[in-house]
């Protein structure tokens, strides 16, 4: 089945799967066949802000100040979140636009990895402010190893997913032969790398998110680098909505009332999703290392942020409905939930960029006192 | 009405030469007050509830006669034990109480506090968003119909 861009197929859209079905034409939402995906987007557009509200003059000296070592865990962060949303900016349209059905699904995709390319473009308001040169720190997150490692493994499953849907578009199902290479297009194969995608992605913003935010706010505890915790915590607002909205395609896919196929799809990834949460749980812990390879910093160092890697993803794996994989502990960050809330500082909304604050917003109300001095 | 608009061709007085010569050498770095008192964390500027949501000071604004609010019993599966009669949420409720429970959003659409209920019934206050597996509830957005019994 190729994609077009505008299905001129009669068919009923609220039939349709959320994947795999016929590709969208009209973009309705007057009924959805998943009324959470507009609920989302609604939530998601409420919450549209732009970095440059937060202001960041404080921290460029707070950074001047951090010692060495402090300034290349704070650093190294940015630079892994720098990745993270590099990823998330453009993944969710490429993977998954060409084989979406539902135009509630197909436009909180989109709504979803815009929301991200704010995030990208916050730390390079980030980046200007605590460095002259921000290319010191971009280049070197293709050439750093310990962030090359963990980018591979954030996209792998993106990247086979594309590769066998983008032979599913071109060619069909079937097993084809492209410049020499025998290539067998099958929906279960198809359906069995998606799922595990959209598991990779909830790992992703679930869990490895989770933990470079715990390291934005221990600076702030400190009352170091606030600025940046303000637009982390933006950030952790969407997010929040967005590994929701990843829990719930999961959970649709393993439930199998769209599609039944990909109910037994999920039944026989179970080990693997186990694995991809195991495995991430690892290289977050290998991380804490690597940012506390130099000395540890008061409030978080390597063993208390392993500690919440484990907790976390004992939450976040359980939410999917699967055993804890870890002893089951307290949070051992408990300050990161006030952190985490959004809209919680008790601050002039004028002076501080409080998150329910409405930009540009006017008031309406006109008395006629008002007009009281007026004449023609 | 005239009078509310500014003519256009009356110049504001504007003096472009201004004197520079008793202008403070400008300075890039300004000068930081002494203070003798520690940088204090943003933290602590967060707004908390200073009043327990299961003790209000004021009363509350409707209260019928003879039908005070009914208490419901909270238990956990730890063993512990609070009641449920004021909060507006049983989050509120559990952490006025001191019962940690692990939050974000507060609203319903992270699942942060996400909980089994093991007995009982709870009633949504708003209909949440994060994805609730059978038997779950959001303390974050519910408030007990009965006695109840979850696990955290």
């Amino acid at each position: 089945m190729s994609y077009t861009t505008f299905n001129r197929n009669e068919f009923d859209t609220f039939k349709q799967p959320m994947f795999f079905g016929e590709p969208v034409n009209v973009a309705r939402y007057d009924i959805q066949k998943h009324k959470i995906f507009e609920n989302l987007i609604e939530k998601q557009l409420s919450f549209f802000w732009r970095p440059e509200e937060v202001d960041l003059a404080n921290d460029r000296k707070d950074f001047i100040d951090l010692p060495e070592h402090e300034k290349h865990i704070f650093v190294s962060n940015l630079k892994y979140q720098t990745l993270l949303d590099s990823v998330q900016g453009r993944s969710p349209n490429v993977a998954l636009l060409p084989v979406v059905s539902l135009p509630e699904l197909e436009t909180w995709i989109e709504t979803w990895s815009f929301s991200e390319t704010i995030h990208s473009r916050s730390y390079t308001h980030i980046v200007r402010n605590i460095v002259p040169n921000p290319a010191e720190i971009f280049d070197d997150i293709t050439r750093n190893e310990y962030i090359v490692r963990r980018a591979i493994s954030v996209t792998k499953y993106y990247d086979d997913f594309i590769e066998l849907s983008n032979y599913y578009l071109q060619l069909g199902e079937g097993v084809h032969t492209v410049n020499g290479q025998t290539i067998d297009v099958n929906m279960r194969e198809l359906k069995r790398r998606l799922y595990l995608t959209m598991v990779s992605v909830n790992v992703l913003e679930a869990i490895r998110f989770y933990v470079s935010f715990a390291c934005s706010f221990a600076f702030a505890e400190r009352a170091k680098m606030e600025g940046n915790a303000k637009i982390i915590k933006l950030i952790a607002r969407d997010e929040a909505l967005h590994l929701t909205g990843t829990q719930h395609m999961l959970q649709i896919m393993a439930k199998g009332s769209d599609d039944p196929e990909f109910a037994d799809v999920a039944a026989s990834c179970r080990d693997d999703v186990v694995a991809i949460f195991a495995e991430a749980a690892q290289q977050e812990k290998e991380w804490a290392e690597y940012l506390f390879k130099d000395g540890s910093m008061i409030g978080l160092n390597k063993d208390i942020l392993s500690q919440y890697v484990e907790y976390i993803t004992n939450q976040r794996i359980s939410a999917l409905g699967f055993d804890p994989i870890f002893e089951s502990r307290s949070n051992p960050l408990p300050w990161i939930n006030s952190w985490l809330n959004s809209d919680n500082v008790q601050v002039a909304p004028q002076e501080a960029e409080i998150s329910s604050y409405l930009v540009g917003a006017i008031d309406s109300e006109v008395d006629t006192a008002d007009l009281g001095d007026f004449d023609l | 009405m005239s009078a509310l608009l500014k003519d256009v061709n009356e110049q504001d007085e504007f003096e472009l030469s201004a004197d520079a010569g008793d202008q403070p050498a400008f300075e890039l770095e300004a000068l930081q007050p002494e203070s003798d008192h520690e940088a204090q964390p943003l933290q602590a500027e967060l707004y908390l509830p200073e009043d327990n949501a299961e003790n209000p000071e004021l009363p509350p604004q409707f209260e019928f006669e003879g039908m005070a609010r009914p208490v419901f019993s909270v238990a956990l599966d730890d063993g512990r034990a609070v009641r449920f009669q004021h909060a507006h949420s049983l989050l509120e409720s559990l952490e006025a109480q001191d019962v940690d429970v692990h939050y974000q959003c507060r609203e319903g659409y992270c699942g942060s506090c996400r909980a089994q209920l093991l007995e009982g019934d709870v009633h949504y206050n708003t209909e949440p968003m994060a994805w609730l597996n059978d038997g779950e509830i959001l303390p974050c957005c519910c408030i007990p119909k009965s006695h109840i019994k979850i696990k955290l």
